[in-house]
C-alpha cells in the first residue's frame, strides 16, 4: 500500500514536471539558408531583429541560392534566400511535395557589379563586351581598350544565384572554361584586388579594394555605375531583385520577421549593407 | 718561431674545416630542399590528377528510392490475401558530361526481377534554352504518368492511366519545348506503341515485347500545358494531350465497340486505331498550407489486336459397307480467331490533396474508368460476336479398286467469336491516403483503396447474373457475380526511403 502511494507520488511529480516543462516557452527558431550574395544582409537583419526580439533565434547560413532552394524543398530551412527567381523545375518539386507554388517575397534590389583591379585602366564595358569576355570570346584586354594582357576571369560556383543570373543576362551561353569559380562574392573581390588583369562580378555589398566598372547597354548608350540612384531609375543595366522564398504563406514568428524586413527599419538595413530597398 | 707559424696554420686549417662543414651543410640543405621540391611537385601532380578525376565524378549523380509495403486484399480471389512486398527499388544514374547533354539510366531491382525503367539521352539546346531532344525509354507525356510514384499522394495511378499507359514508359523520341520566359510546355513524342502491351506472337501466345516493336506503325503523342499565376489565390495549370496511334491486327475480322461486325481486314498486316484525347487541370492554393485539386479527363478509342491460330489434322476411318471397304481420309483445317476489337472508352480522376505543416499530407482521389462506353450495363455479358462455322468438303475425291473405296476429303472448322464480359466493366475507385514525412528522405503512407465495379449483366430466373468470373483458391472454386458490387478493397501500409 505504502509502495503504491510512493509510486503515485513519484508519478505525479514526474507528470507535473513534464507538464511544467511543456509550458516553458521554447526559444522560437527561424532558419534562413541560401544566397551567398545575401548572407551579410540576412545576418545583419537577423542580428538586429534578435536584439529587439530576444525570444526569437534567427539562424542564417549561406551556400548559394540553389542550395537554399534545395533546403526549402527538402524542409530543412524555413526561409530560402535567393538572388534569382525559382526555376520551373524547382517550382514543380514544391508542387509535388507541398501542393504549393511557394511564396516569393522580393526583399531588396541589387546591381551586379563588375569588379576590376584598381590599377586596370579600363573603366567601362558594354553588356556585349562583358558577355564576350566571360564566355571566352574576348581573351585580351587590348580588345576592350586595355593593355596587351590576358584577361583573368573570376566568377561564382554554379550553385550561386548570381552565377545563374549573370549567365542569363550577360554571358548568354556557357562561361569560359578558364573562369575560376570561387565560393562567394567576397572571394571574387579578394581575387580581383590581387590581380591587375582580373575581372569578376558579384553583389555590390562586397565591393571594397577593387574598382567598380561602369556598364552600358550598348556601345552608344551612357555607362553607369551601380548606385542607389541608377538602380532605382533603372539606368544600370544589370539589376535584379533579391528574394526570400517560403513554402507557404508566412505565419506566426516567420511572418513577424518578414514584415519587419519589409518595414522601413528592415529596408534601412538593406541600404546600410550596400543594396537597394524595394520600397 | 715554429710556434708562431703553427698557430696561424692551425687557425687557417680550422677555418677551412669550418667553411667546408658549412659548405657541406649548405649542400645537404640544398639537396633536401630539392628533394622536398620534387616531392611537392609530385604531390601537386597527384592532386591535379585527383582533382581531374573528382571533377569527372561530380558529373555523375545518383538518386533512388525504395518502397516496401504491406498490402491486405479484401478480395476473396486473391491468395495470399496479405503480404509484404518491395514495390520499388530503383537507382537512377544521371551523367552530364557537358552542360546540357544528359544520360539517364534507371534500373528497378525488384526481388527476382531486374528491369530497366529509364534509359535515355537528352540534349538541351544551348542557344535558346528552349528545346530538348530525348531518345530512348522514358515516361510518356501525361500528367499522372510523369508524376513520380515517390511523390504521389496515393499508392497507385488511376485505373484509366494504368489501362492506356501500361508500364508508364515507352521507347521512342521526344521533342520538348519549354521557353524560359513563357509558362508553357509542349511535348511531341513518337513511340513504338506496344510498350507494356501484351501482343500475340507467331504461335498466338501473348507476350510483352521489351525492346522491339510489334509492328511497323509508330504512335504519336503530344501534350501542351500552360501555367497561370492567380496572385493570392495560387496557381493553375491547364493542359491537353492527345495520342494518335495504330496497332497491327492479328485477325481478319474487326469489331465495333458494341461487338458488332465492323470490317474484314485485307491481311494480318492491317491495323486498328488507338486514338484518344485528354484535358487536365491542376490548381494550387495556399489555405493554411498547401492545397491542390488536380484532375484529368480522357476519352477515345483503344484497340485489342486479336489472335488467330490455325492447325491441320488428318484422321482416317475404315468401314466395311456392302462388302466394300471404305477407307476415308479427312484433312481437318481449323482456324481459331479472336477478332480485333476497337473499344470506345472514357476515364477521369480528381485528387484533393492537403498538406498540414511540412510533414503531413492527406489525399482523397476518385477515379472512374469505363473501358467500353458503347455498352450499357445490361448489355455486358449479352453483346457478342460469333461467326464460327464448320464446312464439310462438298466434293470428296472417291476412287475404287475392286471392293476397296478410297475417300479423301478436306473439312474446314472456323471459329471466330468474342464475348463481352469482365473486360467491359466500368470501375469507380475511392482512395484515401495519409502520408507522414518523417524526414525528407523517409515517408510513411497508409492508404485505403475502394474499387467499386458497376453492377452489370442481366440476372436470370435463378438469381444469378450472366457476367461471372470463376476463381480457385486452395482448391475451392468460386465465382464473382458482377451483378453485385464485389468487395475488393485494398489496404496499403508503405515505407519509402528516398535519396
Amino acid at each position: 500500500m505504502k509502495n503504491s502511494r510512493k509510486l503515485a507520488l513519484i508519478a505525479s511529480i514526474v507528470l507535473l514536471a513534464v507538464i511544467g516543462f511543456a509550458f516553458i516557452p521554447a526559444p522560437k527558431k527561424i532558419t534562413v539558408k541560401g544566397s551567398d550574395t545575401m548572407v551579410i544582409l540576412a545576418q545583419k537583419w537577423a542580428e538586429i531583429y534578435m536584439k529587439s526580439n530576444p525570444d526569437v533565434i534567427v539562424q542564417v547560413t549561406g551556400g548559394g541560392s540553389g542550395t537554399g532552394i534545395s533546403a526549402l524543398i527538402n524542409g530543412s530551412t524555413d526561409i530560402c534566400n535567393s538572388s534569382r527567381a525559382l526555376k520551373s523545375s524547382e517550382m514543380d518539386k514544391l508542387k509535388e511535395r507541398y501542393s504549393s507554388l511557394g511564396i516569393e517575397i522580393p526583399c531588396a534590389k541589387d546591381g551586379i557589379t563588375i569588379f576590376l583591379s584598381e590599377n586596370n585602366p579600363v573603366s567601362e564595358l558594354t553588356i556585349k563586351q562583358l558577355g564576350d569576355i566571360f564566355s571566352g570570346k574576348t581573351r585580351n584586354w587590348k580588345a576592350v581598350g586595355g593593355p596587351d594582357a590576358e584577361i583573368k576571369l573570376y566568377g561564382r560556383e554554379n550553385s550561386s544565384g548570381t552565377y545563374v543570373f549573370f549567365q542569363e543576362k550577360v554571358v548568354k551561353g556557357d562561361y569560359a572554361p578558364s573562369c575560376q569559380t570561387l565560393p562567394g562574392t567576397a572571394a571574387v573581390v579578394n581575387a580581383v584586388s590581387k590581380d591587375i588583369y582580373g575581372i569578376g562580378y558579384g553583389g555590390a555589398a562586397y565591393a571594397t579594394g577593387v574598382k567598380h566598372c561602369k556598364v552600358k547597354k550598348v556601345d552608344k548608350s551612357q555607362a553607369y555605375l551601380a548606385t542607389a540612384e541608377t538602380i532605382a531609375k533603372g539606368q544600370y543595366p544589370i539589376t535584379r531583385y533579391l528574394y526570400m522564398y517560403m513554402r507557404n504563406r508566412p505565419t506566426g514568428d516567420a511572418k513577424k520577421y518578414i514584415d519587419w524586413i519589409l518595414s522601413a527599419d528592415g529596408q534601412k538595413v538593406v541600404t546600410e549593407v550596400g543594396y537597394f530597398p524595394v520600397k | 718561431m715554429i710556434g708562431g707559424l703553427v698557430l696561424p696554420l692551425l687557425f687557417l686549417a680550422m677555418t677551412l674545416q669550418a667553411q667546408m662543414k658549412v659548405q657541406n651543410d649548405l649542400d645537404t640543405v640544398k639537396q633536401k630542399v630539392s628533394t622536398l621540391n620534387d616531392k611537392v611537385a609530385g604531390v601537386e601532380e597527384r592532386l591535379a590528377t585527383a582533382e581531374s578525376d573528382l571533377a569527372k565524378l561530380t558529373k555523375i549523380k545518383l538518386s533512388g528510392y525504395i518502397q516496401a509495403q504491406w498490402v491486405n486484399y479484401e478480395a476473396s480471389n486473391v491468395y495470399p490475401g496479405n503480404y509484404f512486398m518491395v514495390r520499388r527499388a530503383r537507382i537512377k544514374f544521371t551523367y552530364e558530361p557537358i552542360n546540357g547533354i544528359v544520360f539517364v539510366l534507371q534500373p528497378d531491382f525488384q526481388p527476382g526481377n531486374i528491369t530497366i525503367k529509364d534509359a535515355y539521352a537528352r540534349a538541351n539546346d544551348p542557344w535558346l534554352k528552349t528545346f530538348s531532344l530525348w531518345v530512348g525509354k522514358f515516361n510518356r507525356p501525361n500528367y499522372e504518368v510523369e508524376f513520380s510514384s515517390s511523390s504521389r499522394e496515393v499508392p497507385e495511378r488511376s485505373r484509366v492511366i494504368r489501362a492506356i499507359y501500361p508500364d508508364e514508359r515507352a521507347i521512342g523520341a521526344k521533342l520538348e519545348v519549354t521557353p524560359p520566359k513563357f509558362p508553357l510546355k509542349f511535348q511531341l513524342a513518337v513511340f513504338n506503341g506496344n510498350d507494356g502491351i501484351a501482343t500475340p506472337d507467331a504461335n498466338g501466345n501473348l507476350v510483352v515485347l521489351q525492346n522491339i516493336d510489334y509492328d511497323n506503325y509508330k504512335d504519336l503523342m503530344a501534350r501542351l500545358t500552360y501555367d497561370f499565376k492567380l496572385g493570392k489565390w495560387g496557381g493553375l495549370t491547364i493542359g491537353a494531350h492527345g495520342y494518335y496511334g495504330r496497332i497491327k491486327a492479328n485477325s481478319l475480322t474487326a469489331l465495333n465497340s458494341d461487338y458488332t461486325y465492323k470490317s474484314t481486314l485485307e491481311n494480318l498486316g492491317k491495323s486498328v486505331p488507338k486514338q484518344w484525347f485528354g484535358v487536365e487541370a491542376q490548381f494550387y492554393a495556399d489555405v493554411l498550407g498547401g492545397l491542390s485539386i488536380k484532375g484529368e479527363y480522357i476519352t477515345g478509342v483503344n484497340s485489342i489486336p486479336g489472335i488467330t491460330t490455325s492447325a491441320s489434322a488428318v484422321t482416317s476411318t475404315n468401314v466395311i459397307k456392302n462388302d466394300t471397304l471404305w477407307m476415308t481420309t479427312t484433312l481437318t483445317k481449323t482456324s481459331n480467331s479472336t477478332p480485333a476489337i476497337t473499344k470506345s472508352f472514357s476515364g477521369w480522376y480528381v485528387y484533393l490533396t492537403k498538406n498540414i505543416g511540412k510533414r503531413n499530407q492527406v489525399a482523397v482521389r476518385y477515379d472512374w474508368y469505363n473501358p467500353n462506353t458503347k455498352l450499357a450495363a445490361d448489355q455486358i455479358g449479352t453483346a457478342k460476336y460469333d461467326a464460327s462455322k464448320t464446312t464439310k468438303d462438298p466434293n470428296p475425291v472417291k476412287t475404287f479398286a475392286g471392293n476397296v473405296a478410297t475417300v479423301t476429303q478436306t473439312d474446314n472448322v472456323y471459329t471466330s467469336k468474342l464475348n463481352s464480359g469482365t473486360s467491359d466493366i466500368p470501375y469507380g475507385t475511392w482512395t484515401f491516403a495519409y502520408s507522414y514525412y518523417f524526414t525528407d528522405n523517409i515517408k510513411f503512407m497508409i492508404a485505403y483503396e475502394m474499387p467499386m465495379n458497376k453492377k452489370v449483366g442481366t440476372v436470370g430466373a435463378n438469381g444469378n447474373g450472366n457476367v461471372v468470373s470463376a476463381y480457385t483458391v486452395n482448391g475451392v472454386t468460386s465465382a464473382y457475380d458482377y451483378s453485385n458490387v464485389i468487395k475488393q478493397n485494398v489496404l496499403t501500409v508503405r515505407m519509402q526511403v528516398k535519396f
